[in-house]
């Protein structure tokens, strides 16, 4: 155990890196950015094309590998236009704000424990600070000027609503995901995400109807309001569906990228996808272990140490970025007042009774001996008892009248509509499939 | 940080040092430019600039909750905030350049200078020489941020429960006044207008110009805004549909109206 | 210190590769000097008229304010979490938290009484 203890890096490790060890790992970093990132345009495309009875990209290197990567480089060849009304110091700098706050939050991020690098013992993390997570926040803050800027220096109209919806929005859903981690420095003790990590490797003991057994130490199953509102307020910081208002397609053209094209267009998308990586990859370094083995994996002794808790990390950082596409292909976009009424009535008052209600319950298992998982036990059930009961019975509301009545019958001449009592047939490979089935059946039977 | 330091008299790193050298100019640039920018977006972004360097500062002198706090408060929110205000203005707005009164500009700036000579000869002669102590030992026990909470939840608890409560006293009564209340039900919000249009005798978006379809067939024939078609979306060989005529625009009198669609976008007969 | 040096190295170092593709991409991509109002505003093929810089509502202006307060106080909150777990931070610490967050939830309710919370 001493030997695994010597694996995670503490403060104390940082910053007595040699020179050459902070260039690999810088470049490390923006190759493992860049890597994720023409990933994650990929894998998002696949993955919706799947979820949309499509096959998704197919053309460009094996089974469409190269997509993103061709994507990239013909956006280089792009004429760079700069629209005669533009503001042009502050439209050319914009997309560099975006960009750069992006990829500086990864500098905190642990990406695995100590490991060996040339013989020389240091932590996979490129530095590591006593207000790591504030680094992240600071960025994200920063990264809001981007957005702002590039729509405002476009001197059009659709980039200015984009940015400003896109400014309102982010600055709302940052107070519920700084809201959100306080509960996390309550048990972790500190705001360094090696500590963080650290602090998650085992959960206290817990014992419930006389049988002791030690609890889980991620942070997700401890504080699941905090992980919640953390998921939940990233997405709307990252202008992700369903909070895709800034660049709502149908209403503001590309919103505030709208007079963007080459290399400043692709530094936009790649903030996007970077700040995706990033909020991923802090998620799983706050509330999923960090780069620790998971449970069925963690049995295995050599899980945790030596370069295979990259291996680890990185399949957290894809889970994220899964759960990300699988919004973008499940939920319509949502209207801007549901969306502000959502993060300020529901996330912050939430998130604030959230951190009262651990911070409570902490002083209660310290200084009246209670334990957490009694506390957790008896007051936690009868709470989700009370609240099924509550959602059980209430009242259905009266359903509203139906679209269908309130439309007039279309008259020549409008626009053509399919009626509303529309029999959609069933798909093709579906009818195929059955009558597949069917004569399978039927030769058994004959058989 | 090394421990062996912590009892000595606090030395200027060399790495201190160089980012003081660095961020310094920066800090000057953006106040400088901030003065001098005639656009109001640019001088609220020149001070964003200086803004950060202060935060730089605060990291490299070991008070990194401070060097945090400084760029999501103040960089981040406050100066969102200007920016905000500066857009109420709206963008053609800048500073008018006539002089009010003569020799004003000339006046201002010989006495700023002087000023601000005065205070930094001031400053600098009443800190050369002086040497800062005790910075490691009140970054010793659990660091910079620990001390700073231990400090702020006992001995200055007071001040900081009433400075908070001013503050956000402060700010609610501002942000209300900007603040019109209306009655409920008095003016449709997003909610009303978008369950009033999906009722209404047109959920869809109104037609662009020039986009206005009948049908999807090969057959018919892509239009231009006045109406015309356009020739390249002719398919060959097929007959083609005679597409509806537009004359003002309006779906109503479609049929009704016949246009000349022998003449293409510049008005000249094909 | 150190550790603060090598963001700034990140730092740079980004900024510089930035640098490198924007003067790779000035070579590579063609520049017709956008002839024929190709540098017009995009106005989704509408000739675009006056200048597409609009005054911003108050609406956004209130919201930026509610940040600021909530950021400022959120900021309070993380040092505060990080001690909660020393030994004499018990329920002295939980005390006084509990009036600072209830004043902020009393602002809260306020502005949500005001209706300053309703998106026009």
């Amino acid at each position: 155990m001493s030997n695994l203890a010597a694996e995670s890096p503490t403060l104390a490790d940082f910053g007595t890196d040699v020179w050459w060890i902070i260039v690999i790992k810088v470049v490390g970093i923006f190759a493992l950015l860049v890597a994720l990132t023409l990933f994650a345009i990929l894998f998002e495309r696949k993955v919706v094309g799947r979820m949309q009875q499509r096959i998704g990209p197919n053309r460009v290197g094996p089974r469409g590998g190269l997509q993103s990567l061709a994507d990239g480089l013909k956006l280089a060849f792009k004429e760079d236009i700069m629209p005669a009304l533009a503001d042009k110091p502050i439209y050319f700098l914009a997309p560099v704000i975006a960009a750069v706050p992006a990829f500086l939050a990864f500098s905190v991020i642990p990406i695995g424990p100590i490991v060996s690098i040339f013989g020389e013992r240091t932590p996979l993390q490129l530095t590591d600070l006593p207000v790591g997570v504030l680094i992240v926040l600071a960025c994200s803050a920063m990264g809001v000027y981007g957005i702002v800027l590039a729509g405002w220096a476009s001197g059009s109209t659709y980039p200015l609503l984009g940015s400003l919806r896109s400014a309102a929005q982010m600055i709302s859903y940052e107070i519920a995901m700084g809201l959100s981690i306080v509960a996390v420095f309550l048990y972790a003790g500190t705001m360094s995400t090696s500590g963080i990590v650290e602090a998650q490797e085992s959960g206290s003991e817990v014992s419930a109807f006389g049988l002791n057994f030690d609890g889980p130490g991620w942070y997700a199953v401890v504080l699941p309001v905090s992980f919640i509102i953390y998921c939940i307020a990233v997405v709307g910081e990252t202008n992700r569906a369903p909070f895709d208002l800034p660049e709502a397609e149908s209403e503001l053209v590309g919103g505030f990228h709208t007079e963007y094209s080459s290399l400043k267009f692709a530094l936009f998308y790649l903030a996007e996808y970077i700040n995706m990586v990033t909020v991923s990859a802090l998620a799983a370094t706050l509330f999923l272990g960090g780069w620790r083995a998971p449970w069925p994996i963690s049995i295995w002794d050599g899980a945790n140490s030596g370069w295979w808790p990259v291996l680890w990390f990185i399949g957290k950082v894809i889970l994220g970025l899964f759960v990300f596409t699988w919004l973008r292909a499940t939920l319509p976009r949502m209207r801007y007042d549901q969306f502000m009424r959502f993060g300020w009535k529901v996330l912050v008052p939430v998130a604030l009774l959230w951190i009262l209600v651990v911070a409570t319950m902490r002083v209660l298992s310290r200084e009246y001996d209670f334990n957490a998982g009694d506390i957790a036990l008896y007051v936690g059930i009868p709470v989700l008892v009370l609240v099924m009961a509550v959602v059980w019975l209430w009242p259905d509301k009266a359903p509203d009248p139906t679209v269908k009545e309130g439309v007039p019958p279309t008259t020549r001449g409008a626009f053509p509509t399919p009626p509303l009592d529309l029999v959609v047939p069933p798909s093709p490979p579906l009818i195929k499939r059955d009558a597949v089935a069917a004569g399978k059946r039927g030769g058994g039977k004959r058989a | 940080m090394s421990h062996a330091a912590v009892l000595a008299a606090d030395v200027v790193s060399s790495g201190e040092a160089g980012a003081f050298w660095v961020l310094g100019p920066i800090a000057l640039a953006g106040a400088i430019g901030m003065v001098l920018s005639r656009n109001a977006i640019h001088s609220a972004l020149w001070l964003v600039l200086t803004m950060l360097s202060l935060g730089g500062f605060y990291f490299v002198q070991q008070a990194p909750f401070l060097g945090a706090v400084q760029i999501i408060v103040y960089t981040g929110a406050i100066m969102i905030l200007f920016l905000f205000v500066l857009m109420l203005v709206g963008r053609d707005y800048s500073d008018s350049i006539v002089e009010t009164l003569r020799g004003q500009r000339v006046a201002a700036i010989l006495l700023g200078i002087g000023f601000a000579g005065l205070v930094g000869g001031l400053i600098a002669d009443a800190t050369s020489g002086v040497e800062s102590v005790g910075l490691a030992e009140s970054n010793a026990d659990g660091g910079n941020v620990a001390a700073i909470a231990r400090l702020l939840f006992t001995d200055y608890l007071l001040a900081f429960e009433l400075t908070s409560a001013l503050l956000i006293t402060a700010a609610v009564g501002a942000m209300i006044l900007a603040h019109i209340e209306h009655e409920s039900g008095s003016r449709p919000g997003q909610k009303e207008q978008s369950i009033a249009r999906i009722k209404g005798p047109r959920p869809q978006t109104l037609t662009g110009p020039g986009v206005f379809a009948r049908g999807n067939s090969v057959a018919a024939p892509a239009l231009l805004p006045d109406g015309s078609v356009a020739e390249d979306s002719r398919a060959t060989g097929m007959k083609m549909r005679q597409p509806p005529a537009i004359a003002s625009g309006s779906i109503d009198d479609l049929d009704d109206v016949t246009v000349d669609s022998g003449a293409n976008r510049d008005g000249v007969p094909t | 210190m150190s550790g603060y040096l090598t963001v700034g190295a990140l730092l740079v170092v980004g900024i510089a590769l930035i640098a490198g593709a924007g003067a790779l991409n000035s070579m590579l991509s063609p520049s017709r000097g956008g002839g024929g109002g190709g540098l017009t505003t995009y106005e989704s093929g509408v000739d675009p008229v006056g200048e597409g810089w609009a005054q911003s509502q108050i609406r956004y202006y209130v919201y930026a304010f509610l940040y600021v307060v909530l950021a400022v106080e959120a900021v309070f909150l993380f040092p505060w979490a990080t001690i909660f777990g020393d030994p004499g931070f018990g329920t002295t610490a939980l005390v006084e938290m509990g009036v600072f967050v209830g004043l902020l939830a009393l602002v809260l309710l306020y502005v949500w009484r005001k209706r300053v919370l309703i998106w026009t």
